[in-house]
């Protein structure tokens, strides 16, 4: 899913440019959704990094088949004997990983063109056209076709989601960037002889910088869904555990009806880390809008 | 009107030109080697060859674009690689079953959707408005298989309420045949519904919310009609405007959620397709549903745009 919530796109950034980085962060974490959020990503990059330094790979065949959760095994095993929270564990690694690196690549290639057809008024059709005809295309699809072409890999998986999710991030950022583009100071640093280059690295790029790192967050959580999709489809790296194997495993080996526990466990860990991202990027945004601020 | 229709058209077909496109060339980018993925095992440098020729492979690569999109015109996708039928025979007959699951979810979400966001617009922040928020944003957070398999472990396995797995019984003839339909096409339509409808409710209530501070709308208070017909017949319909082409523009994602959905509940459409060709790492057939999707989401996508361009009297004129 990847309509935004429209509260997201109506913000100007230069009204709060002024406001200083401490009170703005003390908006953040005023509200129990700014603090909670921050500390559900916290942990999941915790478990990210020392979770499969202490937790064993779940590599080996254990005798307990199917179990439920006990003390012995915190969610279960599945029907291979293997731990399903070693899974989740190990899973958390590369599903963090594809989210924040993918979700990157994507952001540099949409605040680029974003920005590039704000400023420069000759791009700007060619980068609108092409961004409704990604956006209006079913992107698993071609994901699913990319990857299997590829050859399935940690590497495919962020190339992929990477180079295929920059235009929801080209729309907002041009959307944005055309507001502060028709603003008198920029016409005042062309004056001044800036070339383009400058003025929109320089003069527009700071002025929607926040909107940048509200859409980091939003194609993070994103690419977290489609990371956990083409996973489950088959199209994950084999020799590395993610939540939507652990999905498909269980699809496979006809366990889905009996071992609750191989699904629900993974399913909630996507559920947190994508709703944790989302609402992170919507607490920074309400928290710089002068509208909602301190609320 | 006729100019506005014209330039949707050319946008269509510029679409579907990109997607085959794009498509033609990461087959013949990327690495893989079709004839050496047709069948495992040793085949000799003739065999080879003679397979090369035969796909147009050993002809300049603008000789096999143009081949490649004549053939497509004809509507020629190539042959599986694993079930030697035509891809465009075995897309077609699944293409049915995921139009009617993806149909009747767009259908749904329009119709849940618009009073769920006219209520929270007009109640603005009380609890129905305050519940479509937080449904709004968890939903959007939802993994489609996640939901899909609560809802078969659940109301499919544990309470029997719902059959797992196919899109009909076979069995059934006449009337009873429309129930079995219906019956195997709920728990796949509940939870693509559930994803897609929270950011729909959201998205209307948002612009509900703008519209119903217009001036026109005061102006309409002010002559003494009644709340009921100053929301339901002056601010839906430009609320609606814009929701309707967000989710023309949604039809991508709604499409990829189907394939998800099918794959869990086994629902025989091009998505479950996908699935079994990823095993088998049939790319003729990945190719064929891609474009077939592509092309059914853009006409759906065209289809939208007119519909809107007809209620719109601002483009109509």
């Amino acid at each position: 899913m990847s309509t935004e919530p429209q509260n997201l796109t109506v913000d100007t950034p230069s009204a709060a440019m002024t406001t200083a980085r401490r009170r703005r962060a003390g908006g953040f974490f005023s509200a129990p959704s700014g603090w909670l959020s921050v500390g559900v990503l916290g942990m999941f990059v915790v478990i990210a990094l020392v979770g499969p330094l202490s937790v064993d790979s779940p590599s080996g065949l254990g005798t307990d088949i199917l179990q439920s959760p006990s003390t012995d095994h915190w969610f279960g095993t599945d029907d291979l004997g293997q731990d399903v929270f070693a899974q989740v564990v190990w899973g958390t690694r590369i599903s963090l990983m594809v989210g924040a690196v993918a979700s990157l690549i994507a952001i540099c290639i949409g605040t680029l063109l974003g920005l590039a057809a704000a400023y420069v008024k000759r791009l700007d059709p060619v980068v609108t056209t092409l961004t409704d005809v990604m956006l209006s295309l079913p992107m698993l699809p071609l994901m699913i076709l990319v990857t299997a072409l590829a050859g399935p890999s940690v590497v495919t998986l962020i190339t992929v989601i990477g180079l295929l999710s920059w235009p929801e991030v080209t729309r907002m950022i041009r959307a944005n960037g055309l507001v502060v583009a028709a603003m008198p100071y920029i016409d005042g640093a062309r004056v001044l002889g800036a070339g383009a280059t400058r003025i929109i690295s320089r003069e527009i790029l700071p002025a929607v910088m926040p909107l940048v790192v509200v859409n980091v967050l939003l194609t993070a959580a994103r690419a977290v869904i489609a990371e956990a999709g083409l996973s489950f489809l088959g199209m994950g790296d084999p020799s590395s555990w993610s939540w939507g194997r652990i999905l498909l495993n269980a699809q496979r080996s006809g366990t889905i009806a009996s071992a609750w526990w191989q699904t629900l466990f993974p399913s909630l860990a996507i559920l947190l880390l994508v709703l944790a991202a989302t609402i992170a990027g919507i607490r920074y945004n309400d928290s710089r809008d002068p509208r909602t601020r301190g609320v | 009107m006729l100019r506005y229709a014209a330039s949707r058209l050319l946008r269509a077909i510029l679409t579907i030109w990109i997607a085959v496109t794009v498509t033609f060339f990461l087959l013949r980018l990327l690495p893989a080697d079709p004839t050496l993925l047709v069948v495992e095992g040793d085949m000799t440098p003739e065999m080879q060859e003679a397979l090369r020729s035969q796909y147009g492979l050993d002809k300049p690569i603008l000789q096999q674009y143009v081949l490649y999109l004549g053939q497509l015109v004809q509507g020629n996708l190539g042959v599986s690689f694993r079930q030697l039928v035509p891809v465009a025979d075995l897309l077609l007959s699944r293409l049915p079953w995921t139009l009617l699951l993806a149909g009747s979810a767009f259908v749904l979400t329009l119709l849940v959707g618009i009073p769920l966001g006219v209520y929270a617009a007009v109640g603005r922040g009380g609890l129905v408005d305050r519940g479509v928020q937080f449904f709004g944003i968890t939903s959007n957070a939802l993994f489609i298989p996640s939901v899909a398999i609560l809802l078969l472990v659940v109301f499919g396995s544990n309470l029997g309420w719902f059959p797992i797995g196919q899109a009909i019984d076979p069995d059934t003839r006449g009337l009873a045949a429309y129930a079995s339909l219906l019956h195997h096409l709920a728990l796949p339509l509940f939870s693509l519904v559930l994803v897609q409808l929270g950011p729909y409710a959201l998205t209307l209530r948002t612009n509900m919310v703008e519209v119903l501070g217009e001036d026109y709308i005061t102006s309409a208070r002010s002559r003494g009609l009644t709340q009921r017909r100053v929301v339901w017949r002056h601010a839906l319909r430009n609320a609606v405007l814009p929701a309707l082409m967000l989710m023309g523009l949604q039809l991508g994602t709604l499409i990829g959620g189907a394939v998800l959905t099918e794959t869990v509940f086994a629902y025989p459409g091009v998505g479950r397709l996908i699935f079994e060709s990823v095993q088998q790492l049939d790319y003729p057939v990945l190719q064929g549903a891609f474009v077939v999707l592509a092309v059914t989401v853009v006409l759906a996508n065209l289809v939208t745009d007119l519909l809107s361009m007809v209620l719109n009297p601002r483009i109509r004129t």
